[in-house]
């Protein structure tokens, strides 16, 4: 039996738009089951024999369709899960998140991520769970700085692309603020200005040497630092459970570690 | 030092001056602040003042931000940091002051002690609060004191603080604050209304060693203001239900804390006392903080005596267990078994207690039931539940969806088979389970991780914690 792998951006765009061209490769060659069809969001480093490999172009439009399609069958929590599921870093994500909602949209279940039985949903969940406990612990260790016009700075280097689901968390919470998060993983630039929405911005660069400092920022910083000192208690010093409620990865970008 | 920065409105510096703030575009506030200097000094004072105080917990209650001012809630809480005992930092927790009237034994602030005080203004307070909390340092501030001229004093100006917090900074995120015991009934009233979570200390598990280690405290004067802020809760949701703009009172719940291990009781005394206050006064939580020795006292444990951590740990768990398990005391502890298991927790403990209730089978089992079996938690126990709706599980399901398969194993059935062929016996089954090492956040003996690397090489403690 012939095999078809379609080759998406790694966007959640790319990914959307691979479903629905998914879809209509299914329809217009007569292919039996969506088994056969694959997604990937990178050229495979080894091709397979009997497998056609197509490359996706990336449709705003035909990402829409899906997604609407998907709020308005599946409902808004499944919608957030996959959505979570596409922002992770895993090669197989695409696909899982294919075949996730191939399976909901044919048996009409708006709780299909539940089914955990299901192959696909468990890579799924997978994806979502790695998803959502990054943006966990970005909510938690992220920091900001105070550059000298009072705009807040910080940096984050987020294994799963979390920055989207960063930035509205921040911006509920931080209203009057003008405020930007780069991603440096990513390189993904998140800009809030203040009471206006979010938007994300990809293609510039930041040269961190350039930023100026507000007066009080060296101040604030080393009274937090003082704090995070004085609030342990001695005789239950314990590196091993710092390690492991704050893994070290996370802490080149915070200020009480620097 | 820099006053708020809110808004449009500009930063005002005043080093050891006096500087105006307008933090709202009518109101006008003359700040007086002191230097960043000595700032330093008194959070470094009252930070280390405040530690053993355990709750720092920001969770209890989703409250979106309004648009306008900084600030909101998230259910779950937010841990923003760990310090080097490995516990989370989520609140800017201070002393409002260090100065106290009492002379609590176990305290490091009791009256009798020499050591360094100081006292925070409230723009000080607030000051600290919003910048920090504007950086993503803290989820907001815990706010305790030592007692000042008497409680209702104190309590005034915790009140003052906050309510200049709330309505001149405009603070929209989370607030925790002590009930002082033996305030004014019209104070606490007051603080409800303009904190999240509030909090009266019960200090120690029973009367009699209250009335031996806290001679100014008594266990009426405690219990009064946690009735009231109960009251105030179930009367604040009613108003709320009949009207949505009604101010909330203490919407994040009320907690408590007690020191273990400075005082005989035993854990059954212990646990019993945290149910009650879970059944009687609705408390959201109760904290148990392994007494550290900071003062020479005849009537204490001497100051050598090392932390009861493995006691706290199982406690946690039990409480855990009676939160979120369906858990009572008496199943877990009897007259005749005063104290937990030190090798197992409470849970497995309990388990291997009642080995004919198992095994359980995965696809039928009630959601209760599925919660008792070890290496099932709540999570893994709600996924279980939704996800047999569309199809029989096995064991490669679970162990997908989170189930520790190493130690659930013992208790369980898929399809009506085990995963392996086990005995159901009990020594048979704990030998097992002792043989896969529980990971306690140190080490058994309730030595910390610093006093071992003392004498050591890695290879012993990469020996001891498998690291």
């Amino acid at each position: 039996m012939e095999e078809y792998v379609l080759v998406c951006e790694d966007s959640m765009e790319g990914i959307l738009t691979g479903i629905y061209d998914a879809y209509q490769l299914k329809k217009e060659r007569g292919i039996e089951s969506h088994d056969s069809i694959h997604l990937a969001v990178k050229e495979p480093d080894t091709q397979r024999l009997f497998t056609q490999y197509e490359h996706i172009q990336t449709s705003s439009e035909k990402a829409g369709k899906v997604t609407d399609t998907m709020i308005r069958q599946l409902g808004n929590e499944t919608w957030y899960r996959i959505s979570m599921a596409m922002a992770s870093c895993f090669e197989d994500k695409a696909d899982a998140v294919y075949h996730t909602i191939v399976l909901g949209l044919r048996v009409q279940d708006r709780q299909i991520t539940d089914r955990l039985q299901e192959a696909c949903v468990q890579r799924t969940f997978k994806c979502a769970r790695a998803s959502e406990n990054e943006l966990c612990h970005m909510k938690q260790f992220l920091r900001f700085s105070e550059l000298q016009n009072g705009m807040l700075y910080a940096k984050i280097d987020a294994k799963h692309h979390v920055l989207p689901f960063l930035m509205p968390h921040f911006a509920d919470r931080l209203p009057a603020d003008n405020f930007v998060i780069y991603d440096e993983n990513t390189q993904t630039f998140g800009l809030h200005a203040s009471y206006k929405n979010w938007y994300l911005m990809q293609g510039a660069a930041l040269d961190e040497g350039s930023l100026v400092y507000s007066e009080d920022e060296a101040v604030y910083q080393e009274l937090f630092k003082r704090f995070c000192d004085s609030i342990a208690i001695e005789s239950r010093i314990n590196p091993k459970l710092q390690m492991n409620m704050l893994p070290l990865r996370f802490r080149a970008n915070m200020t009480e570690f620097q | 030092m820099s006053l708020m920065n809110l808004n449009d409105q500009k930063s005002i510096h005043s080093n050891d001056e006096r500087g105006v703030a307008t933090a709202n575009a009518d109101v006008h506030i003359a700040l007086h602040t002191t230097s960043a200097q000595t700032i330093m000094g008194k959070l470094a004072v009252l930070t280390d003042a405040a530690k053993y105080d355990v709750a720092c917990t920001s969770s209890g209650i989703d409250r979106k931000g309004n648009g306008r001012d900084m600030g909101n809630c998230v259910a779950a809480g937010i841990c923003h940091s760990f310090s080097a005992d490995g516990r989370c930092i989520s609140l800017l927790k201070i002393l409002m002051s260090n100065e106290c009237i009492y002379d609590c034994k176990y305290c490091i602030n009791r009256r009798s002690n020499d050591v360094p005080r100081a006292t925070f203004t409230p723009d000080e307070i607030c000051e600290l609060t919003m910048n920090f909390y504007r950086r993503n340092y803290i989820e907001g501030l815990f706010l305790s004191s030592g007692i000042i001229n008497n409680p209702s004093y104190t309590m005034e100006l915790i009140y003052q603080t906050l309510y200049k917090l709330r309505t001149v900074y405009r603070f929209h995120g989370y607030v925790h604050v002590k009930g002082i015991p033996g305030t004014d009934p019209v104070l606490i009233q007051q603080v409800g209304y303009l904190a999240d979570r509030m909090s009266v200390n019960l200090e120690l598990p029973t009367a009699e060693s209250l009335e031996k280690l806290a001679p100014n405290k008594h266990r009426k004067t405690i219990l009064t203001p946690m009735r009231q802020i109960q009251n105030g809760i179930a009367q604040g949701k009613q108003e709320l239900a009949l009207y949505r703009n009604a101010p909330s009172f203490v919407p994040a719940g009320q907690s408590t804390q007690m020191i273990i291990g400075a005082t005989p009781e035993s854990d059954y005394q212990i646990m019993s006392v945290a149910e009650g206050l879970y059944d009687k006064f609705g408390m959201k939580r109760v904290f148990y903080s392994a007494y550290v020795g900071v003062n020479e006292d005849k009537a204490l444990p001497s100051v050598q005596t090392a932390s009861p951590l493995l006691r706290e740990h199982r406690l946690y768990q039990a409480d855990w267990l009676l939160r979120f398990y369906h858990f009572r005391v008496e199943e877990l502890l009897n007259e005749k078994h005063q104290n937990f298991n030190v090798l197992l927790d409470p849970k497995c403990d309990w388990a291997l207690q009642h080995l004919e209730q198992f095994p359980v089978e995965i696809n039928r089992a009630e959601y209760q039931m599925l919660l008792r079996v070890p290496g099932i938690g709540v999570k893994s126990a709600q996924r279980i539940c939704k996800a047999r709706k569309s199809g029989a599980l096995n064991f490669d399901h679970l162990r997908k969806i989170g189930v520790v398969l190493k130690r659930a194993l013992y208790f369980i059935t898929c399809n009506g088979k085990m995963m392996y062929p086990t005995k159901l016996e009990e020594n048979y089954i704990t030998r097992n389970l002792l043989a896969e090492h529980e990971k306690l956040p140190f080490d058994k003996d309730g030595m910390t991780y610093r006093q071992l690397s003392l004498f050591d090489d890695a290879q012993e403690n990469a020996a001891l914690f498998g690291a």
